[in-house]
């Protein structure tokens, strides 16, 4: 039977679907005897999606904007 | 977990990219409106200051508006707008001192000699929607990226923040795809173990205060 070690390193292949159909049962069968793996992975998906919703939350600050909407003014180039 | 949506923005794009070299009038300005979102959430996420990331954006916007014609399409123009976004960034952060980066390894996950996990894994995946609007939490997130070796931390920025496709991520950072894929799960396992060890103390703090 494979180990959490192997699970682990082959978490990101295994979300994204990448591994065989029979690495993939290796996988399912050892995480449906190892509660630490689930919360593993569970833990896992939910550091990406905690991030990107983070981080991409970070829209630009008004005052930002003005300026930048100024400088596109001053400097778009003259087109005839 | 795929987040890229390889169909957006490719018309506009496109269209935009012909109205450049063909010196159209209007579309500077749509290329402003259609990039500097993009220019600046980068430029923020790597430097982490505003002021830094306006002067970024302004950069890169001149340029695309100087050398815009001249773009020979043999990658994505968005691709080549990361790029320049990623080098004027990197001149900034040049120019700062620099903090000490923490070793990935010591964050990464530990394994007894049978290859069974050693720590005390605790799932928080359920309890994080209540926690995501805690400016706090907010906060320990920014910083645990901050933390990331700079390496990973751009493929994670443009991969899992930005969606783009691994792909075009190698394209952009000029690394192969396998490199793409091993350093975004190094980053994940690292972000996983902070945003861990800082739920585990926010748990305990709050049984401790009795709530």
């Amino acid at each position: 039977m494979i180990c959490c070690k192997e699970c682990i390193e082959l978490l990101y292949s295994y979300l994204e679907g990448e591994l065989s159909a029979e690495m993939e049962t290796s996988l399912e069968e050892h995480f449906e005897d190892c509660p630490p793996c689930i919360a593993f992975i569970n833990t896992y998906k939910s550091t990406t999606l905690l991030c990107k919703d983070t981080l991409k939350s970070n829209d630009i600050p008004d005052t930002v904007k003005i300026k930048l909407k100024e400088f596109v003014d001053k400097n778009k180039p003259d087109v005839l | 977990m795929e987040f890229t949506d390889p169909t957006k923005d490719t018309l506009t794009e496109e269209q935009l990219v012909k109205d450049l070299q063909a010196g159209e009038m209007g579309s500077f300005e749509q290329l402003a409106n259609l990039y500097q979102k993009k220019i600046y959430t980068l430029s923020f996420n790597l430097t982490r200051n505003i002021s830094d990331s306006q002067d970024v954006t302004q950069e890169v916007l001149l340029i695309l508006f100087r050398k815009g014609h001249t773009f020979q399409g043999k990658s994505a123009f968005s691709s080549w707008v990361y790029r320049i976004t990623l080098n004027a960034s990197y001149m900034k952060l040049r120019s700062r001192k620099r903090e000490p980066n923490v070793s990935i390894d010591d964050l990464l996950p530990s394994f007894n000699k049978a290859g069974f996990q050693q720590e005390k894994i605790q799932d928080w995946s359920e309890s994080t929607e209540s926690l995501l609007f805690d400016n706090e939490t907010r906060k320990v997130i920014q910083k645990a990226v901050d933390l990331l070796p700079d390496k990973e931390k751009v493929v994670f920025i443009l991969r899992d923040v930005e969606g783009l496709s691994s792909n075009k991520v190698g394209n952009i950072l000029e690394i192969s795809i396998p490199a793409v894929k091993s350093r975004l799960h190094r980053a994940r396992l690292f972000l996983r173990k902070k945003l861990s060890n800082y739920f585990w103390e926010y748990k305990t703090r709050k049984e401790s205060k009795g709530e």
